[in-house]
Protein backbone atom coordinates (compact mmCIF):
# COMPACT_ATOMS: atom_id res chain seq x y z
CA UNK A 1 0.00 0.00 0.00
CA UNK A 2 1.62 3.21 -1.26
CA UNK A 3 1.22 6.57 0.54
CA UNK A 4 -1.70 8.82 -0.37
CA UNK A 5 -1.67 11.98 -0.42
CA UNK A 6 -3.96 14.96 -2.00
CA UNK A 7 -2.60 17.47 -4.41
CA UNK A 8 -4.56 20.49 -5.03
CA UNK A 9 -3.95 21.23 -9.44
CA UNK A 10 -5.09 24.91 -10.30
CA UNK A 11 -6.85 27.05 -10.66
CA UNK A 12 -3.58 28.66 -11.16
CA UNK A 13 -0.85 26.03 -12.86
CA UNK A 14 1.57 26.88 -14.93
CA UNK A 15 0.19 24.47 -17.78
CA UNK A 16 -3.37 25.65 -17.47
CA UNK A 17 -3.86 28.95 -19.70
CA UNK A 18 -7.27 29.17 -17.90
CA UNK A 19 -9.13 28.35 -14.47
CA UNK A 20 -10.10 24.71 -13.40
CA UNK A 21 -9.34 22.69 -9.96
CA UNK A 22 -8.67 19.16 -9.95
CA UNK A 23 -7.96 17.64 -6.72
CA UNK A 24 -6.24 14.81 -7.52
CA UNK A 25 -6.02 12.03 -5.14
CA UNK A 26 -2.23 10.25 -5.45
CA UNK A 27 -0.98 6.40 -4.33
CA UNK A 28 2.63 7.14 -4.47
CA UNK A 29 2.92 8.66 -7.97
CA UNK A 30 -0.16 7.36 -9.36
CA UNK A 31 -3.47 9.41 -9.50
CA UNK A 32 -6.31 7.44 -7.89
CA UNK A 33 -9.15 9.82 -8.25
CA UNK A 34 -9.12 13.29 -9.59
CA UNK A 35 -11.87 15.59 -8.80
CA UNK A 36 -12.88 18.67 -11.10
CA UNK A 37 -14.41 21.58 -9.69
CA UNK A 38 -15.29 24.59 -11.86
CA UNK A 39 -17.00 28.10 -11.41
CA UNK A 40 -13.96 30.36 -11.11
CA UNK A 41 -14.92 32.98 -14.20
CA UNK A 42 -18.72 31.69 -14.91
CA UNK A 43 -20.42 35.03 -15.71
CA UNK A 44 -23.99 34.49 -16.40
CA UNK A 45 -23.64 34.87 -20.16
CA UNK A 46 -26.00 33.05 -21.12
CA UNK A 47 -28.59 34.51 -18.63
CA UNK A 48 -27.89 38.12 -20.30
CA UNK A 49 -29.71 37.47 -23.58
CA UNK A 50 -32.83 38.41 -21.43
CA UNK A 51 -31.37 41.98 -21.23
CA UNK A 52 -29.89 42.48 -24.53
CA UNK A 53 -31.23 42.81 -28.29
CA UNK A 54 -30.97 39.58 -30.22
CA UNK A 55 -29.35 41.44 -32.74
CA UNK A 56 -26.70 43.25 -29.91
CA UNK A 57 -25.82 40.00 -28.45
CA UNK A 58 -24.55 38.64 -31.25
CA UNK A 59 -21.12 40.76 -29.12
CA UNK A 60 -21.89 39.03 -25.88
CA UNK A 61 -21.48 35.39 -27.48
CA UNK A 62 -18.40 36.38 -29.63
CA UNK A 63 -17.14 37.45 -26.28
CA UNK A 64 -17.87 33.33 -24.30
CA UNK A 65 -14.07 32.87 -25.36
CA UNK A 66 -11.64 34.62 -26.97
CA UNK A 67 -10.01 32.06 -29.13
CA UNK A 68 -13.23 30.37 -30.63
CA UNK A 69 -14.93 34.04 -30.44
CA UNK A 70 -16.06 34.06 -34.25
CA UNK A 71 -17.62 30.36 -34.62
CA UNK A 72 -19.87 31.58 -30.81
CA UNK A 73 -21.01 34.42 -33.20
CA UNK A 74 -21.75 32.38 -35.61
CA UNK A 75 -23.19 29.70 -33.72
CA UNK A 76 -25.67 32.03 -32.34
CA UNK A 77 -26.86 34.54 -35.49
CA UNK A 78 -27.20 30.85 -37.18
CA UNK A 79 -29.93 30.37 -34.59
CA UNK A 80 -31.75 33.32 -34.56
CA UNK A 81 -31.51 33.10 -38.30
CA UNK A 82 -33.36 29.27 -37.94
CA UNK A 83 -36.13 30.78 -35.41
CA UNK A 84 -36.35 33.40 -37.85
CA UNK A 85 -36.70 31.54 -40.94
CA UNK A 86 -33.57 33.45 -43.08
CA UNK A 87 -31.36 32.65 -45.95
CA UNK A 88 -27.87 34.24 -45.88
CA UNK A 89 -26.60 35.00 -49.24
CA UNK A 90 -23.68 32.52 -50.36
CA UNK A 91 -21.13 35.33 -50.38
CA UNK A 92 -21.58 35.83 -46.68
CA UNK A 93 -21.34 31.72 -46.04
CA UNK A 94 -18.49 31.90 -47.56
CA UNK A 95 -16.73 34.63 -45.78
CA UNK A 96 -18.24 33.19 -42.38
CA UNK A 97 -16.37 29.45 -43.51
CA UNK A 98 -12.92 31.58 -43.96
CA UNK A 99 -12.81 33.26 -41.06
CA UNK A 100 -14.38 29.88 -38.65
CA UNK A 101 -11.51 27.66 -40.39
CA UNK A 102 -8.78 30.77 -40.03
CA UNK A 103 -10.26 30.74 -36.32
CA UNK A 104 -9.29 27.10 -36.07
CA UNK A 105 -5.48 27.47 -37.51
CA UNK A 106 -5.13 30.17 -35.04
CA UNK A 107 -6.54 28.13 -32.43
CA UNK A 108 -4.47 25.10 -33.28
CA UNK A 109 -1.09 26.96 -33.27
CA UNK A 110 -1.87 28.91 -29.98
CA UNK A 111 -3.02 24.99 -28.76
CA UNK A 112 0.31 23.39 -30.21
CA UNK A 113 2.61 26.39 -28.60
CA UNK A 114 1.22 25.69 -25.22
CA UNK A 115 2.00 22.08 -25.54
CA UNK A 116 5.34 22.75 -26.76
CA UNK A 117 5.82 25.02 -23.54
CA UNK A 118 3.98 22.55 -21.20
CA UNK A 119 6.76 19.95 -21.93
CA UNK A 120 9.70 22.43 -21.79
CA UNK A 121 10.28 22.91 -25.27
CA UNK A 122 10.39 26.76 -25.39
CA UNK A 123 11.90 27.26 -28.83
CA UNK A 124 8.95 25.47 -30.54
CA UNK A 125 6.58 27.18 -28.59
CA UNK A 126 8.04 30.57 -30.11
CA UNK A 127 8.02 29.15 -33.28
CA UNK A 128 4.08 27.99 -32.96
CA UNK A 129 3.28 31.47 -31.73
CA UNK A 130 5.17 33.15 -34.51
CA UNK A 131 3.28 31.24 -37.20
CA UNK A 132 0.20 32.02 -35.21
CA UNK A 133 0.92 35.82 -35.68
CA UNK A 134 0.34 35.56 -39.63
CA UNK A 135 -3.50 34.50 -38.70
CA UNK A 136 -3.92 37.41 -36.85
CA UNK A 137 -2.55 40.04 -39.29
CA UNK A 138 -4.95 38.53 -41.65
CA UNK A 139 -8.10 39.04 -38.85
CA UNK A 140 -6.69 42.48 -38.52
CA UNK A 141 -6.16 43.32 -41.90
CA UNK A 142 -9.66 41.74 -42.74
CA UNK A 143 -12.03 42.47 -39.64
CA UNK A 144 -10.11 45.51 -38.02
CA UNK A 145 -9.70 43.22 -34.65
CA UNK A 146 -6.95 40.14 -34.02
CA UNK A 147 -9.20 38.41 -31.17
CA UNK A 148 -12.74 39.77 -31.70
CA UNK A 149 -14.35 40.50 -35.17
CA UNK A 150 -17.51 41.50 -34.47
CA UNK A 151 -18.19 40.68 -38.57
CA UNK A 152 -20.83 38.26 -37.99
CA UNK A 153 -24.70 39.38 -37.68
CA UNK A 154 -28.33 38.06 -37.75
CA UNK A 155 -28.47 37.80 -42.00
CA UNK A 156 -24.94 37.84 -43.02
CA UNK A 157 -21.74 39.94 -41.82
CA UNK A 158 -20.83 43.10 -41.99
CA UNK A 159 -17.55 43.10 -43.66
CA UNK A 160 -16.83 41.59 -47.16
CA UNK A 161 -13.16 41.19 -48.57
CA UNK A 162 -12.01 42.20 -52.19
CA UNK A 163 -10.37 40.67 -54.84
CA UNK A 164 -6.42 41.60 -54.38
CA UNK A 165 -7.38 40.70 -50.38
CA UNK A 166 -8.18 37.43 -51.39
CA UNK A 167 -5.91 36.82 -53.73
CA UNK A 168 -3.38 37.86 -51.36
CA UNK A 169 -4.34 36.06 -48.70
CA UNK A 170 -4.05 32.63 -50.96
CA UNK A 171 0.03 33.24 -51.15
CA UNK A 172 0.09 34.48 -47.43
CA UNK A 173 -1.60 31.16 -46.50
CA UNK A 174 0.36 29.17 -48.97
CA UNK A 175 3.73 30.04 -47.57
CA UNK A 176 2.20 29.61 -43.81
CA UNK A 177 1.21 26.12 -44.82
CA UNK A 178 4.89 25.10 -45.80
CA UNK A 179 6.28 26.61 -42.55
CA UNK A 180 3.69 24.65 -40.47
CA UNK A 181 4.77 21.45 -42.18
CA UNK A 182 8.49 22.41 -41.27
CA UNK A 183 7.15 22.43 -37.57
CA UNK A 184 4.77 19.54 -38.06
CA UNK A 185 7.88 17.39 -38.50
CA UNK A 186 9.29 18.57 -35.20
CA UNK A 187 6.06 17.78 -33.38
CA UNK A 188 5.90 14.59 -34.76
CA UNK A 189 9.64 13.12 -34.89
CA UNK A 190 11.51 14.44 -32.47
CA UNK A 191 12.36 12.03 -29.61
CA UNK A 192 11.74 14.04 -26.68
CA UNK A 193 7.92 14.55 -28.01
CA UNK A 194 7.56 11.43 -28.74
CA UNK A 195 8.74 10.85 -25.48
CA UNK A 196 6.55 12.88 -23.52
CA UNK A 197 2.91 11.99 -25.80
CA UNK A 198 3.19 8.16 -26.92
CA UNK A 199 1.43 5.81 -25.04
CA UNK A 200 0.22 8.56 -22.58
CA UNK A 201 -3.26 9.25 -21.72
CA UNK A 202 -4.57 6.25 -24.19
CA UNK A 203 -8.57 6.38 -24.89
CA UNK A 204 -9.85 3.56 -26.86
CA UNK A 205 -12.96 4.29 -29.60
CA UNK A 206 -15.27 2.75 -27.65
CA UNK A 207 -14.33 4.80 -24.31
CA UNK A 208 -14.44 8.14 -26.40
CA UNK A 209 -17.99 7.01 -27.13
CA UNK A 210 -19.29 6.13 -23.96
CA UNK A 211 -17.50 9.04 -22.52
CA UNK A 212 -19.19 11.46 -24.96
CA UNK A 213 -15.89 13.17 -26.57
CA UNK A 214 -16.64 15.28 -29.48
CA UNK A 215 -13.33 17.29 -31.36
CA UNK A 216 -9.46 16.07 -31.90
CA UNK A 217 -10.28 14.51 -28.76
CA UNK A 218 -12.87 11.85 -30.19
CA UNK A 219 -10.85 11.83 -33.91
CA UNK A 220 -7.51 10.72 -32.13
CA UNK A 221 -9.74 7.54 -30.94
CA UNK A 222 -10.78 7.12 -34.47
CA UNK A 223 -14.18 8.23 -33.53
CA UNK A 224 -15.15 10.83 -36.46
CA UNK A 225 -17.53 12.95 -35.19
CA UNK A 226 -17.33 16.12 -37.02
CA UNK A 227 -20.38 18.85 -37.45
CA UNK A 228 -18.77 19.84 -40.59
CA UNK A 229 -19.72 16.50 -42.53
CA UNK A 230 -23.48 17.56 -41.80
CA UNK A 231 -26.25 18.41 -44.63
CA UNK A 232 -26.79 21.66 -43.71
CA UNK A 233 -22.78 22.19 -44.06
CA UNK A 234 -23.18 22.89 -47.70
CA UNK A 235 -20.34 24.81 -47.88
CA UNK A 236 -17.96 22.16 -46.54
CA UNK A 237 -19.56 19.88 -49.04
CA UNK A 238 -18.36 21.98 -51.89
CA UNK A 239 -15.17 22.65 -50.67
CA UNK A 240 -14.69 18.90 -50.37
CA UNK A 241 -14.43 18.48 -46.39
CA UNK A 242 -13.20 14.65 -44.97
CA UNK A 243 -12.75 15.01 -41.32
CA UNK A 244 -9.09 13.76 -40.36
CA UNK A 245 -9.04 11.18 -38.00
CA UNK A 246 -6.70 8.63 -36.05
CA UNK A 247 -6.42 5.42 -34.23
CA UNK A 248 -4.12 5.30 -31.22
CA UNK A 249 -5.99 7.75 -28.70
CA UNK A 250 -2.87 8.75 -27.19
CA UNK A 251 -1.80 12.23 -26.59
CA UNK A 252 0.39 11.77 -29.89
CA UNK A 253 -2.47 10.85 -31.79
CA UNK A 254 -4.49 13.85 -30.32
CA UNK A 255 -1.58 16.24 -31.34
CA UNK A 256 -0.99 14.86 -35.01
CA UNK A 257 -5.21 15.07 -35.71
CA UNK A 258 -4.66 18.85 -34.60
CA UNK A 259 -1.31 19.23 -36.91
CA UNK A 260 -3.26 17.93 -39.87
CA UNK A 261 -6.33 20.14 -38.92
CA UNK A 262 -4.12 23.12 -39.54
CA UNK A 263 -3.62 21.89 -43.08
CA UNK A 264 -6.68 21.13 -43.48
CA UNK A 265 -7.76 24.62 -42.37
CA UNK A 266 -5.56 26.49 -44.28
CA UNK A 267 -6.46 24.19 -47.78
CA UNK A 268 -10.29 24.93 -46.99
CA UNK A 269 -9.27 28.80 -46.61
CA UNK A 270 -7.52 28.95 -49.72
CA UNK A 271 -10.45 27.20 -51.32
CA UNK A 272 -12.79 29.28 -50.01
CA UNK A 273 -10.37 32.35 -51.26
CA UNK A 274 -10.64 30.47 -54.82
CA UNK A 275 -14.22 29.80 -55.41
CA UNK A 276 -15.94 32.81 -53.29
CA UNK A 277 -18.75 33.65 -55.62
CA UNK A 278 -19.84 37.05 -56.04
CA UNK A 279 -23.23 38.71 -54.45
CA UNK A 280 -24.36 40.80 -51.42
CA UNK A 281 -22.80 40.12 -48.21
CA UNK A 282 -25.96 40.14 -45.84
CA UNK A 283 -29.66 40.44 -46.20
CA UNK A 284 -32.41 43.11 -44.56
CA UNK A 285 -33.94 41.70 -41.20
CA UNK A 286 -37.43 42.86 -40.16
CA UNK A 287 -39.44 42.33 -37.14
CA UNK A 288 -37.98 40.18 -34.05
CA UNK A 289 -37.87 36.63 -33.61
CA UNK A 290 -41.18 35.04 -33.04
CA UNK A 291 -42.14 32.47 -30.69
CA UNK A 292 -40.31 29.52 -31.36
CA UNK A 293 -36.91 27.46 -30.22
CA UNK A 294 -34.65 26.57 -32.86
CA UNK A 295 -30.91 24.67 -31.96
CA UNK A 296 -28.26 25.00 -33.86
CA UNK A 297 -24.40 23.69 -33.92
CA UNK A 298 -20.79 24.60 -35.42
CA UNK A 299 -17.80 22.70 -35.52
CA UNK A 300 -15.65 24.50 -33.60
CA UNK A 301 -11.50 24.08 -33.14
CA UNK A 302 -12.37 21.69 -29.75
CA UNK A 303 -14.69 19.73 -31.32
CA UNK A 304 -19.32 20.25 -31.54
CA UNK A 305 -20.78 23.55 -29.84
CA UNK A 306 -24.58 23.50 -29.54
CA UNK A 307 -26.30 26.72 -29.61
CA UNK A 308 -30.08 27.53 -28.60
CA UNK A 309 -32.76 30.40 -28.69
CA UNK A 310 -36.21 30.77 -27.62
CA UNK A 311 -37.84 33.52 -29.08
CA UNK A 312 -40.97 35.26 -27.51
CA UNK A 313 -41.80 37.91 -30.13
CA UNK A 314 -39.65 40.84 -28.69
CA UNK A 315 -36.69 42.32 -28.97
CA UNK A 316 -34.80 40.58 -26.12
CA UNK A 317 -34.52 36.33 -25.97
CA UNK A 318 -36.03 34.42 -23.67
CA UNK A 319 -32.86 31.73 -22.95
CA UNK A 320 -29.78 31.26 -24.66
CA UNK A 321 -28.17 28.28 -24.25
CA UNK A 322 -24.61 27.21 -25.53
CA UNK A 323 -22.71 23.12 -24.87
CA UNK A 324 -19.36 23.94 -25.54
CA UNK A 325 -17.00 20.96 -26.38
CA UNK A 326 -14.68 21.39 -23.31
CA UNK A 327 -17.96 21.19 -21.32
CA UNK A 328 -18.49 17.56 -23.08
CA UNK A 329 -14.76 16.80 -22.70
CA UNK A 330 -14.66 16.94 -19.86
CA UNK A 331 -15.87 13.70 -18.09
CA UNK A 332 -13.18 11.83 -20.52
CA UNK A 333 -10.07 14.02 -18.63
CA UNK A 334 -11.52 12.92 -15.49
CA UNK A 335 -11.32 9.36 -16.84
CA UNK A 336 -8.19 9.42 -18.31
CA UNK A 337 -6.24 11.12 -15.32
CA UNK A 338 -7.54 8.11 -13.21
CA UNK A 339 -4.06 5.50 -13.06
CA UNK A 340 -1.92 7.94 -14.61
CA UNK A 341 0.92 9.15 -13.22
CA UNK A 342 1.50 12.26 -11.93
CA UNK A 343 4.50 13.87 -13.83
CA UNK A 344 1.70 12.76 -17.03
CA UNK A 345 -1.32 14.92 -15.80
CA UNK A 346 -0.39 18.32 -17.43
CA UNK A 347 0.15 16.63 -20.68
CA UNK A 348 -3.18 14.80 -20.45
CA UNK A 349 -5.01 18.04 -19.15
CA UNK A 350 -3.39 19.98 -22.21
CA UNK A 351 -4.08 17.45 -25.15
CA UNK A 352 -7.93 17.87 -24.48
CA UNK A 353 -7.19 21.64 -25.16
CA UNK A 354 -9.58 22.56 -22.43
CA UNK A 355 -11.58 26.02 -22.45
CA UNK A 356 -12.74 27.22 -19.27
CA UNK A 357 -14.08 30.28 -20.32
CA UNK A 358 -16.38 28.33 -23.27
CA UNK A 359 -17.16 25.57 -20.51
CA UNK A 360 -18.57 28.29 -18.24
CA UNK A 361 -19.60 30.87 -20.32
CA UNK B 1 -32.03 19.31 -38.67
CA UNK B 2 -34.33 18.32 -35.20
CA UNK B 3 -37.09 16.74 -34.33
CA UNK B 4 -38.87 17.51 -30.27
CA UNK B 5 -40.39 14.88 -28.57
CA UNK B 6 -42.60 15.73 -25.46
CA UNK B 7 -43.03 13.59 -23.04
CA UNK B 8 -44.07 12.90 -19.41
CA UNK B 9 -41.30 13.14 -16.81
CA UNK B 10 -41.94 9.38 -15.60
CA UNK B 11 -41.05 8.69 -19.22
CA UNK B 12 -37.77 10.05 -18.98
CA UNK B 13 -35.25 7.07 -18.03
CA UNK B 14 -37.45 4.68 -20.71
CA UNK B 15 -36.36 6.70 -23.33
CA UNK B 16 -33.48 7.20 -22.63
CA UNK B 17 -32.16 4.03 -22.60
CA UNK B 18 -34.53 3.56 -25.85
CA UNK B 19 -31.54 6.63 -27.40
CA UNK B 20 -29.11 4.72 -25.91
CA UNK B 21 -30.04 1.38 -27.37
CA UNK B 22 -30.65 2.81 -30.72
CA UNK B 23 -27.10 3.99 -30.88
CA UNK B 24 -27.88 8.32 -30.52
CA UNK B 25 -25.58 10.20 -27.84
CA UNK B 26 -26.47 12.39 -25.09
CA UNK B 27 -25.65 16.18 -27.09
CA UNK B 28 -27.03 18.04 -24.38
CA UNK B 29 -29.47 18.75 -21.29
CA UNK B 30 -31.28 21.93 -21.51
CA UNK B 31 -32.95 23.84 -18.58
CA UNK B 32 -35.25 26.80 -19.01
CA UNK B 33 -37.39 28.67 -15.55
CA UNK B 34 -40.83 28.63 -16.76
CA UNK B 35 -43.53 29.64 -14.96
CA UNK B 36 -44.96 26.11 -15.02
CA UNK B 37 -41.52 25.07 -12.98
CA UNK B 38 -38.46 23.86 -15.05
CA UNK B 39 -38.74 23.05 -18.80
CA UNK B 40 -36.17 20.37 -19.68
CA UNK B 41 -34.95 19.39 -23.01
CA UNK B 42 -32.70 16.43 -23.32
CA UNK B 43 -30.86 16.62 -26.73
CA UNK B 44 -30.08 13.11 -28.32
CA UNK B 45 -28.13 12.95 -31.70
CA UNK B 46 -27.64 10.29 -34.25
CA UNK B 47 -26.03 11.44 -37.61
CA UNK B 48 -26.18 14.37 -37.27
CA UNK B 49 -29.84 14.61 -36.73
CA UNK B 50 -31.06 15.90 -33.05
CA UNK B 51 -33.88 14.20 -31.14
CA UNK B 52 -35.07 16.87 -28.60
CA UNK B 53 -36.89 15.13 -25.24
CA UNK B 54 -39.18 17.80 -23.66
CA UNK B 55 -41.10 18.02 -20.34
CA UNK B 56 -42.05 19.70 -17.71
CA UNK B 57 -40.77 19.32 -13.81
CA UNK B 58 -42.82 21.25 -11.13
CA UNK B 59 -40.96 23.30 -8.71
CA UNK B 60 -41.90 20.69 -5.88
CA UNK B 61 -40.78 17.62 -7.59
CA UNK B 62 -37.80 16.23 -8.89
CA UNK B 63 -36.20 14.39 -11.63
CA UNK B 64 -34.38 11.05 -12.07
CA UNK B 65 -31.04 11.03 -13.19
CA UNK B 66 -29.84 9.62 -16.58
CA UNK B 67 -25.79 9.01 -15.15
CA UNK B 68 -27.17 5.37 -15.28
CA UNK B 69 -27.30 5.30 -19.21
CA UNK B 70 -24.84 8.72 -20.27
CA UNK B 71 -22.37 8.85 -17.03
CA UNK B 72 -21.12 12.30 -18.43
CA UNK B 73 -24.61 13.91 -17.95
CA UNK B 74 -23.40 14.28 -14.71
CA UNK B 75 -22.10 17.55 -16.03
CA UNK B 76 -25.36 19.07 -16.90
CA UNK B 77 -27.36 17.39 -13.97
CA UNK B 78 -24.96 19.10 -11.37
CA UNK B 79 -24.98 22.39 -13.77
CA UNK B 80 -28.75 22.67 -13.53
CA UNK B 81 -29.16 21.73 -10.05
CA UNK B 82 -26.28 24.43 -8.95
CA UNK B 83 -27.50 27.04 -11.50
CA UNK B 84 -31.73 27.00 -11.60
CA UNK B 85 -32.22 24.42 -8.50
CA UNK B 86 -33.41 21.28 -10.04
CA UNK B 87 -33.50 18.14 -8.07
CA UNK B 88 -31.63 15.65 -9.86
CA UNK B 89 -31.80 11.91 -8.39
CA UNK B 90 -29.38 9.26 -7.89
CA UNK B 91 -26.90 10.96 -9.81
CA UNK B 92 -23.79 8.47 -10.14
CA UNK B 93 -22.62 8.33 -6.46
CA UNK B 94 -18.79 9.26 -7.66
CA UNK B 95 -19.86 12.55 -9.44
CA UNK B 96 -22.44 13.89 -7.59
CA UNK B 97 -21.19 17.27 -6.06
CA UNK B 98 -24.33 18.22 -4.15
CA UNK B 99 -24.70 21.64 -5.26
CA UNK B 100 -20.84 22.18 -5.13
CA UNK B 101 -19.95 21.83 -8.88
CA UNK B 102 -20.19 25.45 -9.57
CA UNK B 103 -18.32 27.50 -7.13
CA UNK B 104 -20.95 30.32 -6.95
CA UNK B 105 -21.58 33.47 -4.70
CA UNK B 106 -25.02 32.50 -4.32
CA UNK B 107 -27.43 29.44 -4.43
CA UNK B 108 -29.10 28.70 -7.55
CA UNK B 109 -28.98 32.11 -9.11
CA UNK B 110 -31.21 31.43 -12.19
CA UNK B 111 -34.04 29.57 -9.87
CA UNK B 112 -36.18 32.99 -9.78
CA UNK B 113 -38.05 33.86 -12.22
CA UNK B 114 -38.11 37.61 -11.05
CA UNK B 115 -34.54 37.42 -12.28
CA UNK B 116 -35.48 37.74 -15.89
CA UNK B 117 -36.90 41.05 -15.21
CA UNK B 118 -37.12 43.44 -18.52
CA UNK B 119 -33.73 45.47 -19.07
CA UNK B 120 -33.19 49.04 -17.25
CA UNK B 121 -33.85 52.42 -19.06
CA UNK B 122 -30.16 53.19 -19.03
CA UNK B 123 -29.03 50.02 -20.65
CA UNK B 124 -30.74 51.29 -23.76
CA UNK B 125 -28.35 53.85 -24.01
CA UNK B 126 -25.95 51.23 -25.52
CA UNK B 127 -28.74 50.26 -28.17
CA UNK B 128 -27.79 53.56 -30.57
CA UNK B 129 -27.31 52.31 -34.16
CA UNK B 130 -23.68 51.88 -34.99
CA UNK B 131 -22.83 51.02 -31.18
CA UNK B 132 -24.50 48.04 -30.07
CA UNK B 133 -26.95 47.31 -33.37
CA UNK B 134 -26.47 47.82 -36.94
CA UNK B 135 -28.15 50.34 -38.44
CA UNK B 136 -28.89 48.38 -41.49
CA UNK B 137 -30.94 46.23 -39.62
CA UNK B 138 -32.58 47.89 -36.72
CA UNK B 139 -34.57 51.49 -37.48
CA UNK B 140 -33.00 54.77 -35.98
CA UNK B 141 -34.29 55.68 -32.50
CA UNK B 142 -36.98 58.30 -32.84
CA UNK B 143 -35.91 61.83 -32.18
CA UNK B 144 -37.54 63.31 -29.66
CA UNK B 145 -37.42 66.85 -28.59
CA UNK B 146 -35.95 66.45 -25.33
CA UNK B 147 -34.46 68.97 -22.83
CA UNK B 148 -31.21 69.42 -23.03
CA UNK B 149 -28.75 66.45 -22.54
CA UNK B 150 -28.20 66.41 -18.34
CA UNK B 151 -23.87 65.21 -17.41
CA UNK B 152 -23.09 62.01 -17.92
CA UNK B 153 -26.64 61.26 -20.08
CA UNK B 154 -26.01 60.12 -23.88
CA UNK B 155 -29.92 60.00 -25.09
CA UNK B 156 -32.54 61.92 -24.25
CA UNK B 157 -34.32 59.08 -22.72
CA UNK B 158 -30.88 59.12 -20.30
CA UNK B 159 -31.09 62.52 -19.85
CA UNK B 160 -35.08 62.93 -18.47
CA UNK B 161 -33.80 59.99 -16.15
CA UNK B 162 -30.73 61.53 -14.81
CA UNK B 163 -32.85 64.70 -14.18
CA UNK B 164 -35.45 62.88 -12.36
CA UNK B 165 -32.76 61.50 -10.53
CA UNK B 166 -31.50 65.05 -9.55
CA UNK B 167 -34.54 66.28 -8.37
CA UNK B 168 -35.31 63.60 -6.45
CA UNK B 169 -31.69 62.95 -4.83
CA UNK B 170 -30.24 66.53 -5.07
CA UNK B 171 -27.30 67.95 -7.47
CA UNK B 172 -23.96 65.48 -8.02
CA UNK B 173 -26.23 62.61 -6.96
CA UNK B 174 -27.30 61.78 -10.90
CA UNK B 175 -25.40 58.48 -11.25
CA UNK B 176 -26.02 56.46 -8.09
CA UNK B 177 -29.81 55.30 -8.45
CA UNK B 178 -29.13 54.51 -12.40
CA UNK B 179 -26.46 51.66 -11.23
CA UNK B 180 -28.82 50.88 -8.34
CA UNK B 181 -31.88 50.21 -11.18
CA UNK B 182 -29.00 48.16 -13.07
CA UNK B 183 -28.49 46.46 -10.23
CA UNK B 184 -31.56 45.81 -8.93
CA UNK B 185 -32.39 44.42 -12.88
CA UNK B 186 -29.17 42.36 -13.19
Amino acid sequence: MGKNTTIPFGPQHPVLPEPIHIDLELEDEKVVRAIPSIGYIHRGLEKLVEKRGYQEYVYVAERVCGICSFGHGWGYCRAVEQLMNLQVPERALYLRTLWHELSRVHSHLLWLGLLADGMGFESLFMHAWRLRETVLDIFEETTGGRVIFSTCKVGGVRRDIDKETLDRMVTILTGLRAEVEEMMEIFLEDSTVKERLCGVGVMTMEQAREWGCVGPMAKASGLAIDYRCAEEETIYHALGFKPITDTAGDCYARCKVRLLEVLQAIDLSVGCCRQMPDGPIDMKVIGFPPVGEAFSRTEQPRGEAIYYVKGNKTKNLERFRLRTPTNINIPAMVNLLQGCELADVPMIILTIDPCISCCER
Amino acid sequence: MQQMIVIQPQDLLKRVARFKKDGCRLAQILCTRVPEGYELTYSFDKNYFLYNLRLIVPLEESIMSVTSQFWYAFVWENEIHDLVGVQVDFISPDVDYRGNFFQLAEKTPWKDLKNAAPPAQAIKVNLKPGLGVDASVRPAAKKTEAAPAAPGAKTPAAAADVKKTENAAGAGGADKPVTEKEEKNG
